[in-house]
């Protein structure tokens, strides 16, 4: 369990700060005093606050409580509407105080901080490996596969505290990156161009069975079917690439019975075409199949020795029977025949049925499965004839090596040859005399081995095992460089393109316009990858969603249509449509339109609106329950648990990722009863049991309030009025489903209540209602400043703190300017010190 | 095992002395040393022989169950827990996701991919001896080990290959690749620390952390390299395994003993800190008495008495066999440090599977002991809601006992810090 219940402090605040800031003497305002110190004191510190910890003003140390305080009595969530006795104009009057009180603060005065150097992530890694490189990946030869996963920070893979550095990292880059050298720059004699004709016969299915020794089904009748999508087809005759190099495939194929079955079976839209995936390595190139007519797809891709070739049927569907095991999928041929075929069917069965030649399970049960396996006619691709021929060198040495290496690649020349892929990798100018480290490393390897390309290679090894490429942002890079590399990490996520070269050259990006015209430029050319994808999954913690998934046994859609990618491309969606149509940042909470296909629809209970498909397309919802982020599966079920849903996840991601408020956890010593949901009981009234205690209410009256309106939402995101609280019996399944375990659930229902009240009085009844609050003037502004927080932490690997609010604060006054438009918004962050000096 | 085998196994060895260390050195030895040994099956236990009825510690509240009484001698140092499992619905080919928690379809969506925890160890530990981490099976083996999305640890089979793997030295051509690649390493370490001096004089306070992180990785990578150069040279322990093998008739239990007994020999002479031992589907465990069917036609006994009792003497047999395994380690003193090498090897008995005859992947079977754990006895992981623990939780433990800093592993929710170490 995630902890359910969390106690609430604003920004950040530290013990070392707390005795910090008790030295200071107080002397505040008679408003405060009167309307504040009641609650706020040494021995009530409600919300683990004490006045006393404003001091007399604003300093570096205690800044964050002027900005709380601020924030909250803008917010009218303090004091609280129960317990306040503070006018209108008086609250304008502290206001006024408390902003002045921070536009006083002399921000000369900040110890400027450094830029934050940090490691790579391996997303980076690869991606800067191979731009300098030159290729279009690391290989498909998965040379990354044993580099040290990174963990995330809050969603964050840019961290940089979290990015750390120990020997394990580096003995696998080392490895890494000499798999990588290795399969783009050859030595040896040029390896002789060979055909392959895969018929199939040769054509043999992937076995996941426990029983590793067995050789799965082989095409026959001229033909291979890709039944089972979680079974490929590998190539006997070509298992593997046998020397790297550029291989050209060819693949006859076709689509068949796309329509045949009912898609409601099947789990495969009728509008979707069939599709082929041919796999090298990780490389996955997806096709779509014609139905019926002879196809023929052409690959010409670089592929590293040893990669084997898989085909696969790459569909989401073809889970919907017994326990989501193709096999039973089988069933469906039964069905259509005894729909469509009477007088077949009844044939076939009669000639299973007491046949004393076949088994019992299948004499005794015509219906079953088994006896259906020769006859099934759903979608699946069907392949012909692979051909495949390779490797294909138009030159030897490669255009790759020479393009890197030159076309004499000597180490009498190897500083003129390594120089400039040092720079490109180190992404600055090679200062004198450091790569002498490198070139003798170069001259070693030549005198072992006496082969020039082998010292060479061996001199890439060390630029890209250099701290120099590993670590980014260090404070050792000329101004500009640093600015253009941090640049193009955070649009980008890799090393800097050529083109920018030139701008560096000429000046960089030294104002508002010249950082706006690279990010349309980068945006608009489609590289802006780091912005469109690792940005959204960073700060909407995307990379969460089945962390808890749903309960596969209740919801079985979630798992069987694997909806959670859908749901992660349409954040990615939304997102893509929001920099493309520079769209006023708000509208990400304001919209009543998403991108959804037909799974997301059924989830979104508007199945009938949308087409039989699983592409994403724009869609206006009518009844304010979704529309923009807060209607997002993606949210609603990465914050459910798998069972039960609860209002203090949903809320605290609210207040983190869209209204830049972070609780901190409870402390360790609060007992909290964990939901039972055995209990007839919705979370509401155990909530409500727990917040009784006066020390867990102070926090929870400000938190809850932001989470029951979702209570409306189950774990899979689907609207619901009640809860069914399920209780879980387990039931070994009949023989059709091969004795298999269901679980059934008993249900008692209970209605829902996703009303609630904040402390400044407000309430709502719904989601409506708590839509409509959170984007009056304060929340509106709080969503842009807490995105602009979300982009500078995403840069800098660290969240901003303390003083850099007031910067924040002015960025958030430009973006405004500009109507909040986000493109507006990335450029006014980029350009701020707080992106250009960290 | 034919003939021609058992003499050569006969063959070799000789006298059993001291076991000499495999490595040497302090960076091999990132005192004080854990190991981990995963000992897995295809189809889970029957739950009714296999869970405990009571909670507790076992002597006290609880009392063994029937398949796990060759344990009695060491109750107090195991764990097994209940309700705890990867959240997957019923059926086969789910079961393979056991040490990870993570299918290979789903795998793109996890840093570390569907990389079961014996290869995250074995990457931990790998640089510190011979070999990163040795697979076992008998005849086959079950897909429990990956090391990357789609990428099996492929187990070895056969004792015979499993004794050549471990003990038999290298050729000269073997030896000089080797040594090869650890001196180009070695010189690319110099060449990188090199780099340093001009980095480091331009750095401002805030780079001084990162860059002493790459600094201290550098020195510590080039001592382990150097260490590895030791053991190129220097011959592998030796091993007999012949008493095995020396009765009339060669049956699956000398055979799972001479795996265990390797692999215990190679923890003593730190050859290797991970291993997994499978007991494979295919198996035919008739040398097991009172079975005379498959295991897997076991499994689906459908409640038939006679079935069942072959189904929990096979499941019987595998922690019987763990049991002597125990032993043997609890009987050596831990080399350079306190108590025995149980107290220092973490093993983890389970299945990807809660149970075969039901195909149900909920509530697996899962066993920890030694490791120098306060051990639970039978431990019910369920929270109060009833939700069963994420098995990734008990990982986590497991990895952070390695000294491996990870506060998640792929679906964990926390720790399990139930299972606290001294």
């Amino acid at each position: 369990m995630r902890d359910p219940i969390s106690h609430l402090l604003f920004r950040c605040l530290s013990p070392g700060f707390l005795l910090l800031a008790a030295s200071v003497s107080h002397a505040n305002p008679a408003l405060l005093e009167k309307h504040c110190r009641e609650c706020h004191n040494e021995e009530k510190n409600k919300g683990d606050f004490e006045l006393r910890f404003l001091g007399d003003k604003p300093t570096q140390d205690n800044i964050d409580y002027w900005f709380s305080a601020l924030d909250l009595v803008e917010a009218e969530e303090m004091p609280p509407e129960d317990e306040s006795k503070l006018s209108a104009p008086e609250r304008k009057k502290l206001i006024a105080y408390i902003e002045k009180a921070i536009a006083d603060f002399d921000v000369s005065s900040v110890t400027k901080a450094a830029p934050l150097p940090r490691r790579l992530n391996n997303r980076e890694f690869e991606r800067s490996i191979a731009d300098v490189l030159g290729i279009e990946d690391v290989g498909t030869h998965q040379p990354t596969d044993r580099l040290i996963g990174d963990s995330r920070y809050h969603g964050f893979d840019t961290h940089s505290e979290t990015l750390g550095f120990s020997r394990f990292h580096l003995e696998q880059y080392v490895d890494a990156i000499r798999k990588i050298v290795d399969a783009t720059i050859l030595t040896g004699p040029q390896p002789e161009t060979k055909r392959y004709e895969i018929d199939p016969e040769n054509m043999v299915r992937e076995v996941l069975n426990q029983n590793s020794g067995r050789i799965g089904g082989r095409g026959k009748d001229g033909h291979f079917d890709f039944l089972d999508p979680r079974l490929g087809a590998w190539l006997d005759g070509f298992e593997e690439a046998p020397a790297t190099g550029r291989y050209r495939i060819r693949i006859f194929c076709t689509g068949k019975d796309r329509l045949t079955y009912d898609s409601e079976h099947t789990g495969v839209y009728s509008g979707d075409p069939i599709q082929l995936s041919v796999h090298l390595g990780d490389r996955i190139r997806t096709f779509n199949l014609p139905d019926d007519e002879r196809f023929e797809i052409t690959l010409d891709d670089w592929i590293a020795e040893g990669t084997r070739l898989i085909l696969r049927n790459p569909t989401d569907g073809l889970r919907q029977r017994g326990n989501g095991n193709f096999k039973f999928q089988y069933a469906i041929a039964a069905d259509h025949y005894k729909k469509y075929r009477p007088e077949d069917y009844v044939e076939f069965v009669e000639s299973r049925r007491n046949n004393p030649n076949l088994p019992r399970s299948k004499s005794h049960r015509p219906d079953r499965w088994h006896n259906w396996v020769g006859r099934w006619e759903g979608p699946r691709p069907r392949v012909y004839r692979v051909e495949i021929e390779g490797p294909i060198h138009d030159s030897w040495p490669t255009q790759r090596q020479v393009a890197l290496l030159g076309d004499n690649p000597s180490v009498k020349n190897a500083e003129t040859i390594l120089k400039p892929i040092a720079a490109r990798a180190w992404r600055r100018p090679v200062k004198n005399g450091e790569l002498d480290g490198i070139l003798a490393l170069v001259r070693d390897r030549a005198e072992s081995t006496g082969d020039e390309v082998e010292a060479l290679k061996e001199g890439l090894v060390g630029i890209f095992s250099s701290p120099a490429f590993l670590l980014i942002n260090t404070g050792d890079m000329p101004e500009s460089h640093r600015f253009v590399s941090k640049l193009s990490y955070f649009l980008e996520g890799t090393t800097s393109p050529g083109a920018w070269k030139k701008q560096i050259r000429e000046g960089g990006f030294p104002d508002f316009a010249s950082v706006k015209a690279v990010v349309e430029e980068s945006l608009s050319n489609g590289r802006a990858v780091g912005l469109t994808r690792g940005f959204p999954y960073s700060w909407l913690e995307l990379a969460d969603i089945n962390f808890m998934a749903p309960d596969p046994d209740q919801y079985r859609f979630y798992h069987r249509k694997r909806v959670s990618e859908d749901m992660v491309n349409e954040v990615l969606a939304f997102f893509r449509h929001a920099v493309d149509t520079n769209m006023p940042i708000p509208e990400f909470l304001s919209a009543d339109y998403s991108f959804i296909n037909q799974d997301l629809a059924r989830i979104y209970g508007v199945a009938d609106s949308v087409p039989l498909d699983s592409k994403l397309r724009r869609f206006t919802f009518t009844d304010g329950r979704r529309g923009g982020l807060l209607g997002m599966a993606a949210f609603l079920t990465s914050t459910a648990d798998s069972l039960g849903t609860s209002p203090i996840h949903r809320a605290v991601y609210v207040m983190e990722n869209f209204l830049g408020i972070h609780p901190t956890p409870p402390p360790p010593d609060v007992p909290i009863a964990e939901p039972d949901v055995r209990k007839a009981k919705t979370i509401k009234e155990i909530l409500e049991a727990h917040t009784s205690d006066k020390t867990c209410a102070s926090c929870h009256e400000t938190i809850d309030p932001w989470g029951y309106a979702f209570e409306n939402y189950d774990p899979t995101g689907a609207w619901r009025d009640e809860y069914v609280v399920p209780v879980a019996i387990e039931r070994t399944g009949d023989e059709d489903s091969d004795g298999a375990v269901e679980v059934v659930y008993q249900k008692e229902t209970l209605p829902v209540d996703a009303s609630a009240t904040f402390r400044s009085g407000a309430s709502y009844d719904d989601i409506t209602g708590l839509r409509e609050h959170i984007l009056n003037d304060i929340n509106r502004d709080r969503f842009v400043r807490c995105f602009i927080v979300k982009l500078l932490t995403y840069a800098n690997g660290v969240e901003p703190k303390g003083t850099d609010f007031i910067e924040v604060d002015r960025i958030l006054d430009t973006s405004k300017l500009h109507e909040y438009r986000i493109v507006e918004t990335i450029a006014a962050v980029i350009d701020s010190p707080l992106f250009r000096e960290r | 095992m034919n003939v021609k085998r058992r003499t050569f196994f006969k063959g070799v060895g000789g006298t059993l002395a001291i076991p000499l260390l495999e490595s040497t050195g302090a960076a091999a030895s990132t005192s004080p040393r854990t190991r981990f040994l995963v000992v897995g099956n295809p189809f889970g236990m029957h739950p009714d022989f296999f869970f405990p009825s009571q909670f507790g510690k076992f002597g006290e509240t609880a009392e063994l169950s029937p398949t796990l009484q060759s344990l009695d001698w060491v109750k107090d140092r195991i764990t097994v827990l209940s309700h705890t499992d990867h959240n997957m619905v019923s059926g086969h080919g789910r079961e393979i996701s056991f040490l990870s928690g993570v299918l290979p379809a789903d795998a793109s969506a996890f840093p570390e991919k569907n990389m079961s925890i014996d290869q995250i160890a074995a990457r931990q530990f790998g640089s510190g001896t011979r070999f990163p981490s040795v697979n076992a099976g008998l005849e086959d083996g079950i897909r429990m080990s990956w090391t990357a999305n789609g990428v099996e640890a492929a187990p070895i089979t056969d004792p015979q290959k499993l004794f050549d793997f471990l003990f038999l030295n290298l050729t000269e051509k073997e030896k000089q690749t080797r040594r090869d690649l650890l001196n180009r390493n070695g010189s690319l370490l110099d060449a990188v620390g090199n780099q340093f001096s001009s980095i480091k004089r331009n750095a401002t306070s805030a780079d001084h952390e990162r860059i002493d992180q790459f600094q201290t990785s550098v020195r510590e990578l080039e001592k382990v390299f150097s260490d590895r150069g030791n053991w190129i040279d220097k011959d592998k322990p030796e091993f007999d395994i012949s008493g095995h093998f020396s009765e009339s008739e060669v049956t699956i239990t000398n055979k799972y003993n001479a795996l265990f007994d390797m692999v215990a020999y190679a923890f003593e002479t730190d050859l290797t800190r991970v291993a997994t031992i499978a007991f494979p589907s295919l198996l035919n465990y008739t040398d097991v008495k009172g079975v005379t069917r498959s295991y897997h036609g076991c499994t689906h006994n459908g409640k038939m008495e006679n079935v069942t009792a072959e189904l929990v003497a096979i499941e019987s047999f595998q922690i019987a066999q763990m049991s002597r395994f125990l032993k043997r380690l609890d009987e050596t003193p831990e080399p350079d440090s306190d108590g025995s090498m149980l107290d220092h090897t973490v093993v983890l008995f389970g299945s990807g599977m809660g149970y075969g005859g039901t195909h149900s992947n909920r509530n697996l079977p899962v066993l920890v002991a030694g490791g120098g754990f306060r051990h639970l006895g039978h431990f019910d992981a369920a929270d109060q809601s009833g939700n069963q623990m994420p098995l990734c939780n008990l990982f986590l433990t497991l990895l952070q006992r390695f000294g491996i800093e990870k506060d998640k592993f792929n679906t964990s929710t926390g720790t399990f810090s139930e299972l606290s170490y001294a």
